[in-house]
């Protein structure tokens, strides 16, 4: 079956899409930042250069704030601007604009800064190894079936797991235009966001009552987010917002590659703490007992959230009758983290994937077989006591170990690896991703979504959710025409912007598709069996004076899918998508260096509504995975800070390995999420390929050359 | 400041600008072709590559001074380039656009790959590309899509 093509890619192919880059406006004054660069301490004392106009720039401080400083966040801990306490590197301390961007970046390039410094947190294991650093509410999340093992036949195993910084890096920089219209009192801003209505938040907090108006629209393109345009646009709206408002002229701001590598929210690094109780050695775990700590960075803002998935996700694809978990963020003088494809669940899932690997090389079990022993099965239940319906995960496991030769390789390999140098690996990996917000975050968020007919015959979607990349408004025009069933020209998602387009929530946690797209699918077929027609263009235009006509839905969750947010227990998400992968790798010892050769992938992400779509999401989650796993590093300690992609190395074309992706139980009525889950699971399978290979147990990542030959020392001695 | 003659996209232009501008400067704030995208401003993702005398170059890597006399494409040229057209269509049927920030620049560098050799291998389609960064597709709709291209050109021949 051919893939129904995507609406955004002519004006793309032809350069014609607009990013906000490609947005002037008249009188429009370039805009940029002043950032601390010190980790820790106070700012002491601004110095603007000499021979500048000041009179030509606008500037805006903290000072200048008419609302609060504190952006818009589920933990409201982190001001727009700081004017003299220093918590981490990249902190905002002025806006400045100016009419020729020449001259604003000469001017910001020879502003000095003078500081006061204090001791400060950067390096990953000096936060998360340290519980002073401990800082927001801990949880907990805690199960106990009856014990399934013998006392006096117990062993017991401790291992600890680390992941490293990753920047979403998506292609086209964080970019705002704010135009402030003073008749009206209006603030309107176009931006490269994926949560419209979350820097409609932002700009109505820094603004107060100095605006009676906030109207957010998404640029036509937006190049790319992967959650990196999640948060950190609230920010950069505010100061925009605030310096159009005090220029009274607009203002764009695009970041330079550098400073947005540098100063905006990254996944966050995790350490894993993982103790397994096994009975007789046996392979199958009884107890296990998590503690997973993320590095917040400076402030907390949405890392509770993180938090709270890393821990739901935390025993994996795994049925285990004793589990407590405990999660706990812990501060550092880094940039807040923010949210990145997989949202604390690719942290927790490397951790409990690698694990595995761990118990079963060190019981001398194949790593396939300690996976089918404690396998989640139909009836099994999760941590939170949610009945698991469905066997989706055993045939995914099935069908990749079938696809890709495991068994046959995996014993093939261990012989080929003893008489070669160069060493062949294979390693297996489970992912699963609960689909939409976490627990009640659907019951609160109430998404509305808009379908109106227009007199033309058009068919107009108005929901917040962004097309990002992700085809998304190909994807949800397809499921709304899957009822309509016009030409797919006629149906078509207009750009949101919050004064006309609902509020449906972020674009965010594979939920677009899964809660948004149903929702419109439903709403679709409300007015099909309203309005009683068999074809819709001949009902329009026999009924032109009822045209234009809009309908709206909003979304009601499962009354069954109740969640106790205190005790974690019941249905934290009503879906889960599954999926199983084995990587195979070469691993040169000479060269420290692993070359992924295949990625044989098998998903459950329910009905797949366009394949092409949903492959080239496949392909993208795991090729960002694979950078986490190998090369992907934000130096800290001791290491001066990134440049660039010189220094932080993106997977290229030449890097990428054969992947093959294989959906599963297509025939399901929903579609499941699909944008997170890919990022999920590839990167243990890639260490577990290594420990196949080497019989090298390393806990960290990236598997970078350097941390290779560290660990090789240490296994020698 | 600098006096310019140059062509592009089959159109000659004669401009003065400050000499320090680069070739992505002069493209998009002075001539308005904003298709050609600047994403780090360094040579390193690709996303600003237009075509210079044949060769696929990052625009943001050339001085004002060294596009004398150059003959320049830039993504602009598909209304009327047949090659540009067929690597467009090949690109929407492989699926190998999603952002679509990476995909001009990404054209052109297969474009400047399919003029120097028609048949490439998929080996030589990687490393074609190996500077044009993309985060969203893994690369492998791209690759697909640029041997789609190449056997269409070849059968169109």
């Amino acid at each position: 079956m051919k893939s129904q093509k995507r609406k955004d890619a002519f004006a793309k192919l032809t350069g014609k899409c607009r990013f906000l880059d490609d947005y002037t406006v008249p009188d429009m004054l370039q805009g940029y930042i002043i950032y601390t660069t010190i980790d820790r301490g106070w700012i002491r004392k601004i110095n603007f250069p000499a021979g500048f106009d000041l009179q030509e720039f606008t500037i805006v401080s903290a000072s200048d704030i008419p609302g609060k400083n504190i952006v818009p966040e589920p933990v409201n801990d982190q001001p727009f601007m700081t004017s003299e306490v220093v918590d981490n590197f990249g902190q905002v301390i002025l806006g400045i604009a100016h009419p020729n961007r020449e001259i604003l970046k000469k001017f910001i390039s020879l502003t000095r800064i003078e500081y006061e410094r204090r001791n400060a947190v950067t390096d990953t294991k000096e936060c998360l190894d340290n519980e002073a650093n401990q800082f927001g509410e801990i949880m907990h999340l805690k199960h106990e079936l009856a014990p399934t093992y013998n006392l006096r036949h117990l062993w017991k195993w401790q291992q600890i797991f680390y992941t490293q910084h990753q920047e979403q890096a998506y292609l086209e920089p964080q970019g705002m235009l704010a135009e402030y219209n003073i008749e009206k009192e209006e603030m309107k801003i176009t931006g490269t966001m994926q949560c419209p209505f979350f820097v409609k938040d932002a700009v109505e907090s820094i603004m107060g009552k100095a605006v009676k108006n906030v109207v957010i629209e998404t640029s036509e393109g937006i190049g790319g987010a992967f959650g990196g345009k999640e948060d950190f646009p609230n920010l950069l709206a505010g100061v925009t917002a605030l310096l159009a408002w005090k220029a009274q002229k607009p203002v764009k701001i695009v970041l330079d590659r550098k400073d947005d590598l540098l100063i905006t929210t990254n996944r966050h690094p995790s350490r894993v703490d993982i103790i397994a109780i096994m009975h007789d050695q046996n392979g199958f775990i009884s107890k296990i007992d998590i503690d997973y700590r993320l590095d917040a960075g400076a402030f907390q803002t949405l890392s509770p959230v993180v938090l709270h998935r890393g821990i739901l996700h935390a025993t994996g694809g795994y049925n285990i009758a004793e589990v407590k978990i405990k999660g706990s963020l812990h501060r550092s003088n880094t940039p807040p983290n923010g949210a990145f494809r997989g949202f604390g669940a690719p942290q927790a899932i490397f951790a409990m994937e690698s694990f595995i690997d761990n118990v079963a090389h060190r019981l001398s079990i194949s790593p396939l077989r300690l996976r089918q022993l404690n396998l989640l099965k139909t009836g099994d239940q999760l941590p939170t006591s949610q009945i698991v319906t469905e066997n989706h995960l055993q045939d995914c496991l099935d069908r990749v170990v079938q696809l890709s030769g495991y068994k046959k390789k995996f014993t093939d390999f261990q012989e080929y690896n003893k008489t070669n140098t160069v060493k062949k690996g294979i390693g297996l990996a489970l992912g699963l991703h609960g689909g939409g917000y976490t627990g009640n975050g659907e019951k609160v968020l109430q998404s509305r979504v808009k379908i109106v007919l227009e007199k033309n015959g058009m068919v107009n979607i108005y929901v917040a959710n962004v097309e990002m990349g992700q085809g998304a408004h190909t994807t949800l025009a397809q499921m709304v025409n899957s009822i309509f069933k016009l030409p797919p020209e006629k149906v078509n998602v207009v750009i949101p912007n919050t004064s006309q387009t609902p509020n449906s929530g972020p674009t965010v946690a594979s939920r677009t598709i899964y809660v948004v797209g149903n929702l419109l699918q439903k709403l679709a077929e409300r007015i099909k069996s309203e309005l009683g027609f068999a074809d819709l263009k001949d009902h329009i235009a026999k009924n032109q004076n009822s045209f234009p006509q809009s309908f709206e839905e909003v979304f009601v969750p499962d009354p069954a899918d109740d969640f106790d947010d205190i005790t974690n227990q019941g249905v934290a998400y009503h879906d889960f998508s599954w999926a199983a992968c084995v990587v195979e790798i070469t691993y040169d010892p000479d060269l420290y260096q692993i070359r992924v050769d295949k990625c044989w992938n098998v998903l459950d992400v329910g009905k797949v509504i366009n394949e092409g779509i949903a492959l080239g999401q496949v392909y993208g989650g795991v090729v960002q995975a694979l950078g986490w796993a190998l090369t992907e590093n934000i130096y800290k300690k001791g290491y001066p800070r990134l440049s660039g992609f010189t220094d932080y190395t993106l997977p290229a074309s030449l890097d990428i390995p054969e992947i093959k992706v294989e959906f599963i139980h297509t025939n399901s009525p929903v579609a499941k999420g699909l944008g997170e889950i890919p990022m999920d699971y590839p990167a243990p399978a890639v260490r577990n390929a290594f420990l196949q290979a080497t019989g090298i147990m390393i806990n960290e990542l990236p598997l970078t050359p350097e941390r290779i030959f560290a660990a090789q020392g240490r296994s020698k001695k | 400041m600098i006096e310019l003659k140059f062509t592009v996209n089959s159109e000659e232009v004669a401009i003065t600008v400050a000499e320090n501008l680069r070739l992505l400067d002069i493209l998009r704030d002075e001539l308005h072709l904003t298709g050609t995208k600047e994403g780090c401003a360094v040579g390193e993702c690709g996303a600003c590559t237009v075509i210079l005398n044949g060769e696929a170059v990052c625009s943001c890597m050339v001085l004002a001074c060294q596009v004398q006399d150059a003959v320049i494409e830039t993504i602009e040229n598909c209304d009327t380039d047949p090659v540009l057209q067929i690597l467009q269509q090949a690109f929407l049927e492989c699926g190998a656009v999603q952002c679509g920030f990476c995909t001009p620049g990404m054209l052109l560098s297969a474009k400047a790959l399919l003029l120097r050799n028609p048949a490439p291998t998929e080996a030589e389609i990687k490393k074609a590309l190996e500077g044009n960064l993309c985060r969203c597709t893994g690369y492998i709709q791209i690759t697909e899509a640029v041997k789609q291209a190449a056997r269409e050109l070849a059968e169109s021949k």
